[in-house]
């Protein structure tokens, strides 16, 4: 198998290049994550972020054959040849795949992303209805890979102001949930010509998502529910 | 700067746009239906006090749907502060131009005027 790797060392000071490399994957390599643990053992000054190999934690985001994905999540069959892994397109290199994710969660700090209620706690749990709960469906899933944000040309133009479409999805995860008492703060902090209204609706996000979520309706919702506040 | 930004923006834009699509068809139903295009025809239809109206709106709608297209695409791109001023006030001072010149044409043309 042929796989062609972004390398940056920034100890070195040498500019960023492109690495060949061949190896033939072993019986139980299934996934490129597999093949790219296998390299780590040919060469080990090779960096990548990986934890827990099944994609729930979403460490291995990278560009895959330009297409943003989890490394773990990529079955080898199907793959064309020569592979090439970049980094997250948009976020500043730390070393070879491995990215500065900082500003993409000051994001995700931004839009308060825990449950904002000042009632007094009930005894036991704040209940919901099926019908409440199953609003968080398609919301409460996203593991932060980031794969979306460094997919969105809106976020390439404006990382530092607009949150973009993991960090819109998480905020919309919040205004959706009928626990939270915060709505309108959050919608007044989301009504920004940059923080929410830089979405283009080009639906890369959407398209991208390794866990199948759609940050492009979240966006949507939030604008729709931009709207029923105003009228 | 709330005037046209964040979600007041979004809604003009929209809202702009359907004012367009309408008027487009308008004027395509008017062209399609009724004797042949003539330059008489035309002035009669500009100069009738609807059609004088109709005109202006649509003017505005197209200056007011261009100024925020073309403030997203500044927005996006131009980083400079200086340079998306000047890009953001050549933009205003040229759509205003436009909507200026077009009350002014049709308001010579309607009857009455000297």
């Amino acid at each position: 198998m042929r796989i062609s790797i972004y390398r940056f060392n920034p100890e070195t000071g040498a500019k960023p290049r492109m690495q060949d490399y061949e190896l033939a994957p072993e019986a139980g390599d299934r996934k490129l994550l597999d093949v790219l643990m296998r390299l780590k053992t040919v060469d080990d000054s090779l960096s990548f972020r990986r934890s827990c190999r099944e994609g729930v934690c979403g460490s291995d985001a990278m560009n895959i054959n330009g297409r943003n994905g989890l490394a773990c999540l990529t079955s080898l069959a199907g793959l064309r040849e020569p592979v090439v892994l970049r980094p997250l397109p948009g976020f500043p290199v730390i070393r070879d795949l491995v990215v500065d994710m900082t500003q993409f969660f000051a994001h995700y700090h931004s839009i308060k992303p825990y449950l904002i209620n000042d009632a007094l706690p009930p005894e036991r749990e704040r209940l919901q209805s099926p019908e409440q709960r199953e609003k968080l469906n398609g919301l409460y899933e996203c593991i932060l890979c980031a794969c979306c944000s460094a997919f969105c040309p809106s976020f390439w133009w404006n990382p530092d102001k607009f949150i973009g479409p993991a960090g819109l999805l998480q905020a919309y995860r919040f205004i959706a949930d009928s626990r939270d008492t915060a709505t309108a703060e959050r919608l007044a902090f989301l009504d920004d010509v940059y923080r929410l209204y830089r979405c283009r609706t080009i639906m890369n996000c959407t398209e991208v998502c390794p866990k199948g979520l759609s940050p492009s309706h979240a966006i949507e919702r939030i604008r729709l529910a931009l709207l029923r506040q105003s009228s | 700067m709330r005037l046209f930004a964040g979600q007041r923006a979004w809604v003009l834009q929209r809202a702009s746009a359907l004012v367009l699509l309408v008027l487009l068809a308008l004027a395509a139903a008017v062209l399609l239906v009724g004797p042949p295009v003539s330059y008489a025809r035309w002035h009669a239809l500009a100069t009738s006090s609807h059609g004088a109206v109709l005109i202006v709106v649509f003017f505005g709608a197209m200056c007011l749907h261009g100024w925020i297209g073309a403030r997203d695409i500044v927005l996006d791109y131009v980083h400079a502060p200086a340079l998306r001023l000047a890009l953001l006030t050549l933009l205003a001072v040229l759509l205003s131009a436009i909507l200026v010149r077009v009350v002014l044409t049709i308001a010579a043309q309607l009857p009455g005027a000297a």
